[in-house]
């Protein structure tokens, strides 16, 4: 089976507005995967003019808040322009297994890129409190600048769903048989890796027993992110 | 045999899909653009017939129930309009308080099954793998609901307190509709879904939309109000007394089935958000408007076009307004079928924007409109009289509506998953209940889906008709020929029925649910729906027997006596 790949446009955001874009890109993927019954959850967002869909599935929302928590950790202390997240879907294979081993075999089948870059801040936010805005500053030219930043980031964002949409409407010959009906119905695993200089030495931070193998699928998958 | 078997189970369920994949969109289109269309009470549990393509939407409004029906031909493309209607800044007010309202499209879908005998690309795609697609597709649907700009001003009108917003969204289904202006069109984008293939790659569900780029042209922020002098205090919408208000948390979530909208307190100020700061007059004064037109716009006429108007507060367009509708002859009233006049309520435009009941409208229908099980000869005369005194003059018949009335061999096959299984709806309901349970049993052995053609519940205070015989449509067109003489013979029995004169207590209380059908087909048709033909029948034969034997006695009196 072929695994699909699909590279979201890249957005340029600050700090505080991590948390509500990743929210909204990796749910609406999600929202699109969790072929169960769902009740869909609308949610708006504080900073953009836009509405997100949940499949209300209140586990999934924890892990992902989690994932998110990691990714802005990272940021923080890992100052990186060009970050990635990774959201990928597979199918559980066993491989035949031995009197020693049982090895399990994870076949994505589709994966998702999702390219923020955040804007190089000096300050830190502490904490858990990413809803915090950073203080203005003063001048009509600043908040001119950001607002028309903000609205370039809105419209960015709105193409990058409409961008889901049409991968999730154009492939689908892919997905495997649902395994599961409740929540999201496929195993799946979020990745945060970022971009260094050196396309070669790639840096997986995923907490996922497979690092290698991500590595592996990299170098295979041929995806070349080069910084600018 | 086999193989014939299968192809017509295919087939069925394929037609099933296409018919629950139609429903469901509007459902999700209207829900999503219509605040009034929502239905008061909520559930928590979910219903069987909600599930479809495992998208939980909620109760379905009763507005929908009326629509269910409309979709005669599955090859007919449903448009669906949505309208804002918008009071024509600067005219002087009426007679009803009210100046002149403009109404504009401000999307199009149009969703539609094309079929082709001769495909490019036939394929092996069973139908199991078309409801799989249509889940996705749908859900797509719901989440571009809310990407685009209408959202924006449908979320504005569902936060809209007494003091109101100045505007209002109807919408209108059709399978016909103008076409749009030069100018309107450059005003315009298109979006198109990847369609879903179906049966096996001879059918494709397209769903596209035509809409406006930008509302901005409307002012929905700086709406005048309606007239902009009278507040209303008790107006039902208000937040002490939505229903749908509930708890606000940080991310102003809605969650089903409590939906939530934004805190009663103003909504905060976003960058591009829009005020709401605007004073809501009353509404007509409980009157129909004074610009409905008298020309024969709501007259009826045989038309091959179905024509749905919607919006609480639907009023018939001006002359000045951008569509002619002149094309459009049908149009059926949002009020649940015979329901009774609108109830008495302060006449605020605001509160009467809330009220699923519109400002009547003579409608045309067939009978197949005014219950969907009924798949009857022509009504006689005493029936269409019935029909005539409808409350709130909410629906007129014309013969030419009865002579439309289908085959049901016709429908049996194509349709009957909406219209129902069979001739009667009592046949209906028995034969579907077994076909059902089949159905059911097959399905659930395979684990991609989980409760597609589930057995709906029987609620009688519901309209179950349609999910229930729509669940039980499979393989309808093998039971055409049953249904037509089961048809045949309820139709014999009803009219008996109701010319007989009651021979004892039941029969009273039978032409009185018949009566009680006719006029609110949704709770009368669980009625009918659990009888089944077999008992009409020996129904019949007990009546028979009993008036021979009433006209033996009497013979023997008179024999006797004399």
């Amino acid at each position: 089976m072929n695994c699909e790949l699909c590279q979201l446009k890249e957005l340029d955001v600050e700090y505080f507005e991590i948390r509500e874009v990743l929210q909204c890109i990796l749910h609406t993927i999600f929202f699109h995967r969790a072929l169960g019954l769902v009740r869909p959850k609308d949610i708006d967002l504080q900073l953009f003019e836009i509405t997100y869909v949940q499949c209300g599935d209140a586990e999934l929302e924890k892990k992902v808040d989690e994932k998110i928590d990691q990714f802005i950790d990272r940021i923080e202390k890992h100052p990186n322009k060009k970050n990635q997240i990774c959201l990928s879907f597979f199918e559980v294979k066993n491989k035949q297994a031995t009197w020693f081993t049982h090895k399990v075999e994870h076949l994505y089948w589709e994966q998702w890129y999702i390219n923020i870059n955040v804007a190089q801040h000096p300050k830190p936010i502490s904490g858990k409190s990413h809803h915090s805005k950073l203080v203005l500053d003063p001048g009509e030219s600043a908040s001119d600048e950001r607002n028309a930043r903000r609205a370039t980031l809105e419209s960015s964002l709105h193409e990058v769903l409409f961008q889901i949409i049409k991968f999730v409407n154009e492939k689908k010959d892919h997905i495997p048989p649902i395994p599961n009906m409740e929540g999201v119905s496929f195993p799946y695993e979020i990745t945060i890796s970022r971009l260094v200089f050196y396309y070669y030495f790639y840096f997986d931070s995923s907490d996922s027993a497979f690092g290698m193998d991500m590595f592996k699928r990299m170098l295979q998958t041929g995806h070349p992110t080069m910084l600018s | 045999m086999d193989l014939q078997y299968n192809n017509s189970n295919e087939q069925g369920r394929n037609e099933q899909i296409i018919s629950q994949f139609l429903l469901k969109t509007l459902h999700i289109v209207l829900e999503s653009r219509v605040p009034s269309i929502r239905p008061s009470g909520r559930r928590s549990l979910v219903k069987k017939s909600d599930k479809w393509f495992n998208l939980a939407l909620g109760e379905r409004p009763t507005a929908l129930d009326s629509l269910n029906f409309w979709h005669r031909n599955l090859m007919e493309p449903m448009i669906i309009d949505i309208i804002l209607v918008q009071e024509m800044p600067g005219t002087t007010s009426t007679t009803s308080g009210y100046g002149a309202l403009v109404e504009t499209v401000i999307e199009r879908w149009v969703v539609q099954y094309e079929y082709s005998r001769t495909s490019h690309q036939p394929n092996t795609e069973s139908y199991k793998k078309t409801y799989k697609k249509s889940i996705i597709l749908l859900r797509s649907l719901y989440t571009m609901m809310r990407l685009l700009p209408a959202y924006r001003a449908y979320k504005k009108l569902c936060i809209s307190t007494s003091k109101g917003c100045g505007f209002d969204i109807n919408y209108k289904v059709s399978s016909f509709s103008a076409p749009f202006t030069r100018t309107e069109e450059d005003s315009m984008k298109h979006y198109s879904f990847f369609p879903v293939e179906a049966q096996q790659g001879h059918g494709r569900l397209s769903i596209s939309v035509k809409y406006r780029e930008s509302l901005s042209d409307f002012n929905l922020e700086t709406s005048p109000s309606f007239p902009p002098e009278i507040i209303i205090t008790d107006y039902v919408g208000s937040p002490a007394t939505d229903p749908f208000r509930a708890f606000p948390n940080k991310h102003a979530s809605t969650s089903f089935p409590v939906r939530e909208f934004q805190s009663p307190a103003p909504p905060p100020q976003r960058p591009h958000s829009w005020t709401n700061g605007l004073i809501r007059g009353p509404g007509p004064h409980g009157s129909p408007p004074v610009h409905r037109s008298s020309s024969g716009r709501y007259d009826l006429s045989s038309s091959p076009t179905d024509v749905i108007y919607g919006g609480p507060n639907y009023r018939p367009p001006t002359p000045s307004h951008h569509h002619s509708y002149d094309d459009y002859q049908f149009q059926l009233s949002l009020s649940p079928p015979f329901s009774p006049s609108p109830s008495p309520s302060p006449p605020t435009y605001s509160h009467s924007r809330l009220r699923s009941e519109t400002a009547p409208v003579s409608i045309p229908t067939s009978p197949r409109y005014l219950s969907p099980n009924l798949h009857l000869p022509p009504p006689s005369p005493r029936s269409t009289t019935r029909y005539d005194e409808s409350p709130s003059g909410v629906r007129s018949l014309k013969k030419s509506d009865m002579s439309r009335v289908r085959d049901n061999k016709d429908d049996s096959g194509r349709f009957s998953g909406l219209l129902s299984s069979s001739g009667s709806p009592r046949v209906g309901f028995s034969r579907s209940s077994s076909s059902r349970l089949s159905l059911q049993d097959e399905l659930l052995d395979d684990i991609d889906f989980s409760c597609p053609f589930i057995v709906d519940d029987v609620d009688t205070c519901d309209s179950p008709t349609v999910s229930e015989s729509g669940s039980g449509s499979v393989g309808g067109g093998k039971q055409g020929g049953k249904k037509s003489q089961d048809a045949a013979a309820v139709g014999a029995l009803v009219r008996m029925l109701r010319t007989a004169p009651p021979l004892r207590q039941d029969s009273s209380c039978y032409s009185s649910s018949l009566e009680a059908q006719f006029n609110n087909s949704e709770s009368a048709s669980g009625l009918f729906m659990a009888r089944s033909t077999s008992d009409a029948l020996e129904e019949l034969k007990a009546y028979r027997d009993i008036k021979h034997l009433i006209l033996s006695k009497s013979v023997l009196a008179k024999e006797q006596g004399l």
